[in-house]
């Protein structure tokens, strides 16, 4: 527990800046799918962890910049990078209009509908609806990444892809934190008629919220389209969800409690791979031993971020 | 219409059968400390959600410098300068105390909602400033050295401080205080009294209910004396104590001023 409090950003960085290289190829797989998938559940942190809504269909949101991307690209010849402000866009879109009317609901109603969205939206992409999502079987065959017409085929440039949006979501996150947008979200999360009562459109920010957690969603999207070329319907199934939804239970709302999170549910089983089709046991033994031991998460928000000049000794710090 | 008056009139407020404020009229003028007092149950909180925005009353006017804020929100209310504490405190408690009183100046930032995910240079400098004012309101409460501490673990005086700091925070018109001195013990008391003195000096007008007879005396210059929701009694604090039907009211109801 020590170690994770000393948790550093830069030392993390450099780590996966240098880590491709001291992998094989299927390391780097996994590698790169824990780069999507933190996103993802950075995402879901903005909803979940930081606003306190207990919103359970993040695939939905995640699938939407993915089909994005793979439609633009494999029906309209879009290149990948052009599809990127799309695939932010429409879900970040879409979230805000799905907020709209459930923001208000209380917690248990507000998972429900939220399922709800994602049940929906699996079956719309499984009934290839309008004939662009492919169906059951998804659409495959998407070109590679390129920049300035070169074809970046390789998966260590589809890694730096990876971590790039990493980096992109790490810097949004902290500017979202040291701004009144981001205390907002603590504050309803907090006490929303307090929030309320001090001045803040609590309905505002919650949407607000839906439509950031919603917008980095579709852009670790694009990036899963492209690691693998494809994107079918089961990938973004409810129960990826309930994989995220937990994840950010479990480790904490915070960026070392979900890198956590994400490690322990999807590069754990790979480390022992013969327990693979064990993962969710394993997580979920971990999700009844953290709620039990760690209310609050493994690694919890952590609040004080305050200007230094306001810290004035007094040995109270937080 | 300029000047700072909150006038209520005929406020009814219901829950199911009980009318909780039965026509209530009153008017709080531009830098009075106003109180507003009677036994448990007599309806006070209730007049504070109504004007607050809290609850909408189902009748009557609340006029404040001359415009109808019934049926507003809260924060819309605020944001004309209306501003309250409550009875059981309601901090963000495990956020710290500067946090805490920063939520005060949300309405006065002039950041937009994308400052959340870009900052610019003019949205480091709001931040900035309203961080100073954040200061200034921690000097005044002297909660300096609170600063960084969780609202949640601190004692309950200083938290009721830091209640008030954090309405003060969006430099308010109206500062309306439900039960400032509940839970205080006669020091904490006094610093209150003070400081509530020292608000009204820099043009702020208070509101507040008391339960606290003697605090009442010598804070308010002007009094509502509410029982079952209706008014008993209205006048200067000299007044109100050689008044029969509030002398009636509090008989037998001196059991019960916790909470
Ligand atoms: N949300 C509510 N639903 C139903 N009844 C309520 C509600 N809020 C208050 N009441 C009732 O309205 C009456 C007035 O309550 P209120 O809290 O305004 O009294 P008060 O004067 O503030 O009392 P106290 O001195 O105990 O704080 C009480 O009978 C109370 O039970
Ligand atoms: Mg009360």
């Amino acid at each position: 527990m020590e170690k994770l409090k000393r948790f550093s950003l830069p030392g993390f960085i450099l780590v996966m800046a240098v880590l491709p290289h001291l992998l094989d190829s299927s390391w780097q797989e996994v590698a790169i799918t824990f780069l999507v998938f933190s996103v993802v559940a950075l995402s879901q942190d903005i909803i979940l962890g930081k606003s306190g809504m207990f919103h359970m269909g993040q695939g939905l949101f995640f699938g939407m910049g993915a089909y994005a991307t793979a439609i633009l690209n494999n029906e309209f010849g879009w290149p990948i990078l052009a599809t990127i402000p799309v695939a932010i866009l429409v879900p970040a879109l879409i979230g805000i209009l799905l907020a709209g009317p459930i923001v208000h609901l209380r917690g248990d109603y507000l998972l429900v509908v939220t399922i709800g969205f994602n049940i929906v939206f699996v079956q719309v992409l499984q009934n290839n609806l309008g004939g662009v999502t492919g169906g059951p079987n998804g659409i495959f065959g998407l070109d590679s990444l390129s920049l300035l017409g070169v074809e970046l085929m390789s998966q260590l440039s589809v890694y730096y892809f990876a971590f790039a949006v990493l980096l992109l979501t790490f810097w949004v996150m902290r500017n979202l934190e040291g701004s009144k947008a981001g205390r907002a979200l603590h504050y309803l999360r907090e006490d929303q008629l307090a929030a309320e009562s001090i001045g803040i459109n609590t309905r505002v920010y919650k949407i607000f919220a839906f439509g950031l957690g919603a917008g980095l969603a579709g852009l670790a999207g694009t990036v899963f389209a492209v690691q693998y070329s494809a994107v079918s319907p089961e990938a973004f199934d409810f129960i990826q969800s309930v994989l995220f939804f937990s994840i950010v239970i479990v480790g904490g709302s915070s960026i070392p409690g979900v890198l956590l999170g994400v490690f322990v549910m999807f590069v754990v089983p790979e480390i022992f791979r013969e327990f693979a089709t064990w993962r969710y046991f394993i997580f979920g033994l971990a999700m009844i031993a953290a709620m039990i031991l760690r209310p609050r998460g493994i690694v919890p928000a952590t609040f004080g971020k305050i200007p230094k000049f306001l810290i004035k000794g007094g040995g109270h710090g937080a | 219409m300029a000047r700072n008056e909150l006038i209520l009139t005929d406020v009814t407020k219901r829950f199911g059968g009980l009318t909780a404020v039965d026509a209530l009229s009153l008017k709080v003028e531009s830098g009075q400390i106003y109180g507003i007092i009677g036994p448990n149950g007599a309806g006070k909180t209730t007049v504070f959600n109504c004007i607050t925005g809290i609850y909408k009353s189902e009748e009557g006017s609340v006029n404040w410098r001359g415009e109808e804020i019934r049926g507003m929100t809260p924060y819309q209310i605020v944001d004309r300068g209306i501003v309250r504490t409550f009875q059981t405190i309601r901090l963000f408690s495990q956020m710290s105390v500067a946090e805490n009183i920063m939520s005060g100046r949300h309405i006065k930032s002039r950041q937009s909602w994308w400052h959340g995910i870009i900052h610019t240079p003019g949205s480091r400098r709001d931040e900035l400033e309203n961080w100073k004012k954040v200061e200034e309101q921690l000097d005044f409460f002297r909660l300096g050295e609170y600063a960084a501490s969780p609202t949640g673990s601190l004692p309950y005086g200083i938290q009721r401080r830091v209640e008030m700091a954090r309405a003060m925070a969006v430099d308010p018109t109206l500062l309306i205080l439900d039960e400032p001195a509940a839970g205080l013990n006669d020091k904490e008391t006094l610093v209150l009294l003070e400081t509530i003195f020292k608000i009204r000096d820099k043009g702020v007008t208070v509101l507040l209910i008391e339960h606290d007879m003697d605090m009442v005396m010598e804070v308010t210059d002007y009094l509502t004396v509410i029982n079952f929701g209706k008014q008993i009694a209205e006048g200067t604090p000299e007044q109100i104590q050689k008044d029969s039907a509030v002398i009636e009211a509090y008989l037998g109801s001196e059991d019960d001023d916790d909470e």
